[in-house]
């Protein structure tokens, strides 16, 4: 009886410990692992990595608190005022103007993060055996978001492909990180993918060429920001790739300064060295390119559907609106054959004729479709007439200008066929006219200055952007608004574009004051870098002063 | 000689006996037999001491509750006594049998507690362990067991987020025991482990260019009809909960549902019906006459003043009756038993459209084979749930909730114009009535717990059982925005459609050999050992779209909702679908109890758990504790004359684990984003595993006058550490954040003190009365980055609103308690009434209560009775966002409402706005939780037994200084999955409710 009992009891361990088999290797079910990454998708599933490194475009030039805000907002070309309640968000966007900034400054850390995400998912491409082409394209990606991070921060952290992700990477700075960047865009220019006419959404010779003009012209800024210096033999390379785009016949400029902006820029642009291709009411790969017009535009300027389109944000300043060569007071008949078209306030079909809006800088009393002025949402309601003159806080208290304070800047024509969903306009990041004007820069700079050669291109350009040509033209002038300077016509030409920053401190004028930035510290010209990726990677050293 | 003469002293009573025995056994002496169980429960009482009266030689009962007893011929009483019970005289006549019933009083010390895998007596427990049954539960209008609990515990924290039917409670048992947002305990129903999270989609309306931000969770336990539970054992200590393991660290509720017993079939019914009766505290905005006054306070145009007069707070509430109906039937014999039981109720929110109807059923049974070894026993419980969740959402900015569209509604416009179609005011505030029909988000969750084990005894005193038990729960939602609501971003003139749908599966199989051995005749032994293997799985997947052809004006609505059209949208959003990755758990556990003599008891636990989420470098965890307890009431120099009836002091010390980090988290994940894409999304980190937490526990449990005062007394230390936190990742990194443990320290420690009394026990007049306190203090320590002395810095607490976007008001760092505010000062107003705030933000207060307690009574007089409930917390903050950015002053430019705080204040509508301590206030509260006023009719006609009646109301009032709807709130606002605490943000305003009803059985 007592064996029989003992039989019965070791027949039950023996379940239970049978029943105890598991491995426990975690099943993922929705991702896939490494090695079924590489098994499952073969050639495919790089292909799908590096579109994956391209999409990380949304984060860092989509998002109005990143580089829009870091290179924009931080510059003399935009500021976002506090308008009674709204957008004052702790003070994170006056103090980007203000230069007040400190290493929790959300922005920094964000931009740091989603730079950082395109690097690796670039660096991650070349694990997964690209062909020459794949691997071309994804080091200029990296390329790419190691020049915004040395621009931004001073330095910047690389993984070699493989890398163990819990070990912290090196980091570069100073004249080695941009000879990196150099070295990888030299490097590649053989295998990338030939550019084509007009408009291109892959990295090519002329986007590689173009981020290596930057390099070169920026290099002695990027080395010493306080007093660059510029190296003949740089400027000399500036040119040299330069010319290469121009004389390639690729590119001219777009007759419509908006079209290259606008939901048709995909066959209207003439300027498109590199772009972000979206689908007019696809909102797969849509980067939401809305962002550009929604957080600038107020509330009231697309009534007869959407009383709250806009967000009433983002803005510039009179001085900045004054280098077209206009005051800030005029009304907005604008004689077409005497101004610059880039400053905007023309007809645009399918935009004006849908909600009145005229592209560019907006200023004054703003129009429906049918012409019948706009108010703002207050009672009583004011005319909806954008006030260049912002309070000297950027803190607008005056009930009767909270909403309209501000000129505004639409530089993209809002896609009107689907203005709340997935727009259409393609998001231009590398433009043509910026190899120009960049060459024109080089040839001011270099050892034997051409300034007549540069006064020629820049001429050039301005004609064919409606503006009257410049007698003479300085670099730069005793205030960074001077109308007749290269810096201002970079202004007027890229303006909102993630360079103006870049500019300021290239040509020296960063640490200035300027509207509603007074007094600024050298410390500011690099942005700190960010406190949890410091305490993260001890190999990143924070920039002076912070 | 003094030790002789009180020898001799003790021997005279004997003596005396002696004659009267003899005497009485001259007059026939008769032998009476009976049992003794308690009235509620029905077990039998152990122990118990049965007298002839006016006799001093008296028997106990056995393990049956059975005696014998020899009673002289001329008595015909007995007195019964048992501690925890009333005294009871009981009439025999001449009769030779005595059932005797004993009404609990106090405290039972025989109850049985579940400690999990096992039982134990109440006397023996050596961890600290709270055990409520169904007759302790609070009453009223209960959605959720989880609101069972409430006050009723020391040491347990429940915290209604709001007032929302079904919405998810925050439980803390004994503080904050991780910095990660899952921090409630482990559930375990009739000895199975639930996963946690509940099956209802949850949908992110602030995606897709809308601001209408993320709707409150579901509470996971709605589909437990309260009705059903016995039992609730509250596991607080390592020592209890050690035998749980890695899932142990935020303490165990044990769920023990009711079943059947033995003996005639028994019917039970009862009936409800309640009505929300109003605001428990309203939040004070100004009436069209001080809105009136403000205007020309602040000199503002008077064309923002209307011509009426209405209450838009008012105007979104109801007071629609909701009902309840209960059935329960059981019955059995000695092999075989079954209970089944049906609910159906309709909770109506307090506000218009929001509804929680429930349909549950569930059957069980015992039933015993092969002469009562083989016992199979099973449990199966089906819920539906349909939620109709109102637009209250945690998250949305400056528009799109409707508590907020309520506050801020220009109290002088009406809803409405002349031609009867919603007014959309420019101004921001939104239409809070066009919202409640504009916006129609309907929740179904099907759900099934089912579990059926075997257990067979192998000898007498070793049994083993199976058990397998299946959890499933899928969800549906729907959700409408209509395009014909005015003046919201991506919605007006486009409307806006989504369909989610969600899965939750889990499985349990448990093996385990119980052995009972009398190892001599005063040491006893019980030793479990088990096996566990668990598993989990969640999926959901949603569908959107927006740009739709219908519902586009007020004028041409029709009543199909976009959620049956989807595919007419102009915009499809790529569908989104995901499968979670399986979590399997695979457990080895044991357990000893010695018992010697009732006196020494000593507990030894030990868990392995293997997890699957854990890193391939740490995938087993080992978890023991050990306990003490001396029973010093049982100890010879106790017995008699002492004042206490019981007491007895507990140590315990043990370590259990928590992880509660996303599964996959330990793995190199590449994943699917939108077409064409694909990326690597995590950071492996292979040596990834569980949270861990020491814990130290002593207790005093005492009794004294029978019984009828009985209590205990706490104290313990916890110590978190290995504390899961998602790193910065080292950039260039696949995401910004990666799970490690850093060897921080997180500690609670406190103190808990629970008393109950029985004032009086007359039969027309009985008074009970319990109360609670506790005590912790929480703080993280040594909270440094890996290899580094520089504290680790984390924000949470999300401020929404317009103009505060990115501010965080809560901090988790080193030195301070979780979640600490940290804010910036507030400086008061300058001349021109511009509110005044520092530069830099400052630590300014702790958000988790340091201080809670409960009090309860239950008074009986003849028929009636009463029963009371309260409780309240203190020491701690709320931050009230609400006035920060809905009701702040400088609204009413725009013509919206404002608080009166702001209007008596020296404020001016020019100030700005922004977060800062001005709007932290101290969260200090007392509660009525619940009256019940209960009047037993008693049997009715021939078959209705038991029948009586009651009136109860819930959240009668509350006594606070706060500012807000309800100082009970946590809305959540966390941050990248950091939770926040104690932020009130336009919640679902917390109602008075009252309900009448009935209980009868057949």
């Amino acid at each position: 009886m007592i064996r029989n009992n003992n039989y019965k009891v070791g027949l039950v361990l023996i379940i239970a410990v049978f029943a105890g088999c598991t491995r426990l290797d975690e099943k993922l079910n929705s991702s896939l692992t490494n090695q079924q990454t590489s098994a499952a998708l073969g050639a495919l599933g790089t292909a799908l990595l590096l579109k994956a490194a391209y999409s990380d475009f949304t984060g860092p030039f989509n998002d109005v608190e990143q580089l829009i805000n870091l290179t924009g907002n931080s510059s003399d070309e935009s500021l976002v005022p506090t308008r009674g309640g709204d957008w004052d968000d702790n003070g994170k966007w006056r103090s980007v103007h203000a230069h007040t900034w400190n290493p929790n400054l959300a922005a920094c850390l964000l931009t740091f993060n989603s730079l950082n995400k395109m690097n690796f998912d670039a660096t991650n491409v070349l694990a997964f055996n690209p062909s020459d082409v794949q691997a071309a394209e994804a080091r200029f990606l990296r390329a790419w978001s190691l020049y915004y991070l040395l621009d931004l921060f001073g330095q910047y952290p690389f993984r070699n492909p493989g890398d163990n992700l819990l070990n912290a990477p090196e980091v570069k700075s100073g004249a080695a990180a941009v000879d990196f960047i150099i070295s990888e865009l030299n490097a590649i220019l053989p295998n990338l993918p030939p550019a084509v006419a007009n408009m291109n959404y892959r990295a090519n010779p002329d986007a590689a060429r173009m981020l290596l003009m930057r390099c070169y012209l920026n290099k002695g800024a990027f080395i010493n920001r306080a007093a660059p210096t510029f190296s003949d033999a740089d400027m000399q390379q500036v040119i040299t790739l330069g010319n290469a785009i121009m004389t390639s016949n690729r590119y001219s400029y777009t007759a419509n300064y908006f079209d290259n902006f606008s939901v048709d820029n995909d066959v209207k642009c003439k300027e498109g060295i590199f772009a972000y291709q979206n689908t007019s009411g696809v909102a797969a790969n849509n980067l939401d390119v809305k962002a550009r017009w929604y957080s600038t535009l107020h509330y009231n300027q697309y009534t007869p559907k959407n009383p709250n389109a806009g967000w009433n944000g983002f803005s510039t300043v009179a001085e900045f609106y004054n280098t077209f060569g206009v005051t800030a007071a005029t009304t907005m008949t604008l004689n077409d054959s005497l101004l610059d078209k880039r400053i905007g306030g023309r007809y645009y079909p399918g935009v004006t004729n849908v909600s009145g809006l005229r592209p560019g800088l907006l200023v004054g009393q703003q129009y429906n479709e049918a012409g019948v002025a706009l108010t703002d949402r207050k009672t009583p309601s004011h005319p909806l007439a954008f006030d260049p003159a912002i309070s000297p806080n950027m803190t607008e208290t005056n009930a009767a200008k909270e909403e309209i304070t501000g000129i505004r800047v639409v530089k993209y024509p809002p896609d009107y066929s689907n203005y709340d969903g997935a727009a259409g306009n393609d998001l231009v990041i590398f433009r043509y006219p910026d190899v120009v004007l960049m060459v024109a820069e080089a040839m001011m700079r270099k050892a034997a200055p051409d300034n007549a050669g540069a006064l020629t291109l820049v001429n050039a350009l301005r004609t064919a952007r409606g503006a009257a040509p410049l007698a003479s033209m300085t670099l730069v002038s005793a205030t960074n608004y001077a109308p007749n300077t290269l810096l201002a016509e970079r202004g007027r030409e890229l303006y909102w574009e993630w360079v103006r920053r870049t500019d300021l401190i290239r040509f020296g004028v960063f640490l200035r004051p300027w509207p509603y930035k007074t007094a600024d510290d050298p410390k500011n010209l690099l942005f700190p870098v960010p406190a949890q990726a410091l305490a993260a990677n001890p190999n990143l050293k924070q920039n002076p002063g912070y | 000689m003094l030790m002789l003469a009180k020898k001799l002293l003790k021997r005279v009573p004997l003596t005396l006996s002696f004659i009267l025995l003899s005497l009485s056994l001259l007059a026939q002496d008769r032998t009476v037999t009976g049992k003794i169980t308690d009235s509620k429960s029905g077990n039998p009482i152990e122990g118990a001491s049965v007298i002839p009266k006016g006799t001093s030689k008296g028997t106990s009962t056995n393990a049956s509750g059975d005696f014998s007893i020899s009673v002289p011929g001329n008595v015909n009483t007995l007195v019964v006594t048992s501690v925890g019970f009333g005294r009871q005289e009981v009439s025999i006549g001449s009769d030779n049998t005595a059932n005797v019933l004993l009404d609990a009083i106090g405290q039972d010390l025989n109850a049985v507690v579940v400690v999990g895998y096992g039982t134990a007596r109440k006397k023996d427990l050596t961890g600290a362990v709270a055990t409520l049954q169904a007759k302790d539960f609070n009453q009223g209008v209960v959605t959720s067991p989880d609101q069972l609990l409430q006050n009723k515990v020391a040491g347990l924290e429940i915290t209604n987020n709001s007032g929302q039917p079904g919405v998810a409670t925050t439980i803390k048992i004994r503080g904050n025991n991780s910095i990660r947002a899952v921090n409630n305990p482990l559930y375990v129903i009739d000895g199975v482990p639930l996963d946690g999270r509940s099956a209802r989609p949850s949908v992110n309306l602030g995606a897709n260019g809308l601001g209408f931000g993320t709707t409150p969770d579901a509470n996971p336990l709605t589909y437990i009809n309260p009705y059903d539970i016995a039992q609730i054992d509250v596991l607080k200590d390592a020592s209890s909960a050690a035998i749980y393991g890695s899932r142990g660290a935020n303490g165990v509720i044990v769920i023990t549902t009711k079943k059947g017993t033995s003996g005639p079939m028994k019917l039970d019914f009862n009936a409800s019906f309640g009505f929300n009766a109003g605001y428990m505290k309203r939040y004070e905005t100004l009436d069209a006459g001080e809105f009136k006054q403000a205007i020309s306070k602040y000199g503002l145009n008077t064309a923002l003043i209307g011509k009426q007069d209405v209450d838009a707070m008012k105007e979104i509430t109801q007071h629609n009756l909701g009902q309840l109906y209960n059935l329960a039937f059981s019955g059995g014999n000695e092999v075989g038993r079954f209970r089944a039981s049906f609910l159906g109720s309709r909770t109506q929110g307090f506000i218009k459209e929001s509804s929680l109807d429930k349909y549950i059923g569930t059957f069980g049974g015992q039933y015993k084979f092969l002469d009562k070894k083989l016992t199979i026993d099973f449990n199966l419980i089906a819920g539906h749930i349909t939620e109709n969740i109102p637009n209250v959402s945690n998250t949305a900015g400056s528009q799109g909730n409707l508590v907020s569209a309520a506050l801020s509604w220009n109290p002088t416009v009406g809803f409405k114009d002349n031609n009867g179609l919603f007014v959309f005011p420019t101004n921001g505030s939104g239409n809070p009535l066009a919202l409640l029909e504009g916006i129609n988000d309907v929740a179904k969750v099907n759900s099934v717990l089912g579990n059926i084990s075997a257990s067979y005894k192998i000898l007498d005193n070793l049994e083993y059982k199976f058990l397998y038990a299946i959890n499933n729960s899928t969800g549906e939602r729907n959700t409408n925005l209509y395009g014909w609501l005015q003046g919201y971003a991506g919605l007006s003139g486009i409307g806006y459609g989504i369909k989610s749908f969600a899965e939750l599966n889990s499985q349990t199989f448990t093996h385990t050999l119980n052995y009972n051995a009398k190892l001599s005749p005063r040491l006893s032994l019980n030793a479990l050992a088990g096996f566990e293997y668990w598993k989990s799985n969640f999926g959901n997947s949603s569908f959107a779209a927006g740009g739709f052809n219908t519902n586009l004006t007020q004028q041409t609505r029709i009543d199909i909702p976009y959620t049956n059209l989807l595919q007419n949208g102009n915009t499809q959003f790529p569908p989104s679908t995901f499968q979670d990755p399986e979590t399997e758990l695979q457990s080895y556990f044991g357990r000893a109890i010695f018992n010697y003599n009732d006196k020494y008891l000593l507990t030894g636990t030990i868990r392995a758990d293997g997890s699957s989420r854990f890193g391939k470098n740490n995938r087993y965890g080992y978890f023991p504790s050990a306990a003490f307890k001396w029973n010093i009431s049982n100890e010879d120099f106790m017995k008699g004359g002492s004042v206490f009836s019981n007491l007895g002091f507990r140590a315990s010390w043990g370590i259990t684990g928590n992880q509660e980090f996303p599964s996959g988290a330990s793995q190199e994940q590449f994943g699917f984003s939108a077409y064409n894409t694909a990326s690597q999304q995590n950071v492996a980190n292979p040596d990834l595993k569980w949270e861990q937490t020491k814990s130290f526990n002593l207790g005093l449990d005492f009794g004294f006058s029978q019984g009828r005062i009985y209590g205990s007394l706490d104290y313990y230390d916890k110590n978190t550490t290995d504390i899961l936190f998602q790193s910065t990742a080292i950039q260039p990194a696949p995401a910004s954040i990666y799970f490690i443990n850093i060897p921080g320290h997180l500690s609670n420690k406190g103190v808990e003190f629970q008393i109950g009394a029985n004032l009086v026990n007359k039969a027309n007049f009985s008074w009970d009365v319990n109360f609670n306190i506790s005590h912790n203090k929480n703080k993280l320590t040594d909270f440094f980055g890996l290899g580094s002395k520089n504290p680790i810095v984390i924000l949470t607490g999300q401020i929404n609103g317009q103009g505060v976007s990115g501010t965080l008001a809560q901090i988790i760092t080193n030195n301070q308690p979780v979640n600490e505010f940290y804010l910036k000062p507030f400086n008061g107003f300058d001349a021109s009434g511009i509110q005044q705030i520092g530069a830099d933000p400052e630590f300014a207060g702790d958000p988790n209560p340091h201080t809670l307690y409960g009090i309860g009574t239950t008074l009986g007089v003849k028929k009636f009775t009463l029963t009371i409930n309260t409780g309240g917390a203190g020491g701690f903050m709320i931050y009230n966002n609400t006035a920060t950015n809905i009701t702040n002053i400088s609204s009413i430019v725009g013509g919206r409402n404002i608080d009166k705080a702001a209007f008596n204040s020296s404020e001016k509508p020019a100030s700005s706005v922004g977060a800062s301590q001005r709007f932290l206030e101290k969260g200090n509260y007392f509660k009525l939780r619940n009256a019940t006023l209960t009047y037993k009719i008693g049997d009715a006609g021939k078959y209705v037994k038991g029948l009586s009646v009651f009136i109860t109301g819930n959240n009668l009032f509350v006594i606070t200084r706060f500012s807000g709807f309800d100082p009970e709130v946590n809305i959540d606002k966390s941050s990248n999955n950091y939770p926040s605490r104690s932020i009130e943000y336009i919640p679902y305003p917390t109602p008075r409710t009252v309900a009448f009803g009935f209980n009868l059985s057949l």
